[in-house]
């Protein structure tokens, strides 16, 4: 088993009265694919979105425990959020890209955080991040066309690539594939497999079939609270908790 | 199984499949005591019967593989339901082939004389009973999901390996009485390897029941009888 690239400990998580997250102590494994299942409003992309302190936007959120990576507290208040996400990329369930070109929707990041100084640099990095995110050969003699002018699943890859551009450590990903058909969510599948290599992923996720394809640890929540993680084939043929078997069988009432 | 699935649809296929499994059973345990009966009795009248229920028994083979393969198609079944499918097959497929032994035996009733005597068939009638028990034993344990009592079965197969040497013993003193009972002495000695290898089968059946149930393999080796060592 990899090394530990995430910990949180006694996370929990308000918006407003409303308690989101209850006590969450789970261990994220670098470069490893870590998938969260759960019934929809059970914590899992709340979850995920404490891991670059994307709840900060929301002004009700007030999250305490700890959350660290390498060992280092992330919810510190001193810390730069914008470094923070610069080391934690996001990928959301509708692909989003910038009203922009193919090439801009890569190099805008990397410009922001002062990577790629001349041309021939951002030239590098939107090519080698669209071979990254398997999209090169598609759009290579398209880059200045907008990117919202691509498929639904190109659009996701390129969000990907957007992610990778500025080289950062954690990909998280939410209901990445859920508004894509089955070739482009095979597409990302595979993708996912090879940028686990390079990267610790945390998908959140509502296909189970998914979640055992792509993940080697699965986390199951529910109301808020963590009920069981483990190793992905564990997981899905011989669970421990009643809750997470009834779940993943669909006995859930 | 414990909740309802969401989907009635779901729940009420994989009722019929361990229906199914649990139908072909009874009727392997019955196709399996009409064939010992038939040896024991030399009762010829009776193969053509024992030979044909074997069909019923791989027709009921072929439906279950059909159920399986459309519930892994439609539902991607997960933990116990993924174990109850699996286990499905592998018992089925057990059974299929007990059928079958039990049908090879009925075959060899036909050119046994009417008047064999009553030692020789003593231990193989034993040997019978209790292979009899054991497949009834595991059936009960698949219906009730009873771990323990498909562990005592498969632990108890090393009985069925020292009755069959038994027997073995009892068919090969005859025969070296006088070689004129080569022939059917040969029958009686694969008719008892076949009881031996049906014990097999139901310790196999066992395994997947102890799997299906917990989720993990019978650890360690079965203890063996002395064929087994020979």
């Amino acid at each position: 088993m990899n090394e530990i690239k995430i910990k949180s400990k006694n996370l929990n998580v308000y918006y407003g009265e409303k308690q989101a997250l209850f006590d969450v102590n789970l261990d994220l494994n670098e470069k490893e694919v870590t998938a969260l299942i759960g019934p929809s409003g059970c914590g899992k992309s709340t979850f995920i979105r404490c891991i670059n302190r994307m709840n900060d936007v929301i002004d009700i959120c007030k999250v305490s425990g700890n959350i660290e990576i390498d060992g280092v507290e992330i919810n510190d208040k001193n810390l730069d959020v914008v470094s923070l996400r610069e080391r934690v990329g996001m990928v959301f369930q509708k692909p989003n890209p910038f009203p922009k070109s193919i090439y801009d929707n890569i190099s805008y990041g990397p410009k922001i955080h002062g990577k790629g100084e001349t041309k021939s640099e951002l030239d590098e990095i939107v090519e080698n991040s669209l071979k990254k995110a398997a999209l090169w050969e598609e759009v290579k003699d398209r880059l200045d066309e907008p990117g919202t002018g691509l498929s639904g699943g190109q659009q996701q890859r390129l969000c990907i690539a957007r992610a990778i551009s500025v080289n950062p450590e954690v990909i998280l990903m939410d209901e990445p594939c859920s508004a894509l058909d089955p070739i482009a969510t095979a597409k990302i599948e595979e993708l996912i497999d090879e940028l686990k290599k390079t990267y610790t992923i945390v998908i959140v996720t509502h296909s189970m079939a998914q979640a055992v394809r792509v993940s080697q640890k699965t986390g199951f929540f529910h109301l808020g609270k963590l009920i069981e993680v483990g190793k992905t084939e564990k997981i899905f043929k011989n669970p421990d908790n009643k809750m997470t078997q009834d779940y993943i069988t669909g006995r859930f009432g | 199984m414990s909740n309802e699935h969401t989907v009635k649809s779901y729940e009420e296929e994989l009722r019929y499949l361990i229906d199914s499994v649990i139908k072909m059973g009874s009727l392997t345990e019955s196709q399996l005591v009409d064939s010992m009966d038939a040896v024991i009795k030399v009762d010829k009248d009776s193969i053509d019967k024992i030979i044909k229920s074997d069909d019923e028994i791989n027709k009921f083979r072929s439906k279950i593989d059909t159920q399986i393969m459309t519930l892994l198609v439609k539902r991607a079944p997960m933990a116990i339901d993924l174990r109850e499918t699996i286990s499905s097959l592998k018992i089925s497929q057990d059974l299929e082939r007990i059928g079958d032994l039990s049908k090879s035996n009925a075959k060899k009733v036909k050119p046994l004389p009417l008047d064999l005597p009553e030692e020789l068939l003593g231990n193989l009638k034993r040997l019978g009973e209790l292979v009899i028990k054991q497949l009834n034993d595991v059936l009960d344990s698949y219906v009730n999901k009873n771990y323990d009592k498909a562990k005592e079965v498969w632990e108890k197969d090393e009985q069925v390996d020292d009755l069959t040497y038994i027997a073995m013993e009892s068919v090969i003193d005859f025969l070296s009485k006088d070689k004129k009972n080569l022939d059917f002495s040969t029958h009686l000695i694969f008719a008892t390897k076949n009881l031996e290898r049906a014990g097999d089968h139901i310790t196999n059946i066992a395994e997947s029941i102890c799997f299906l149930i917990k989720g993990e393999y019978l650890k360690g080796s079965r203890p063996k009888g002395k064929v087994i060592q020979q």
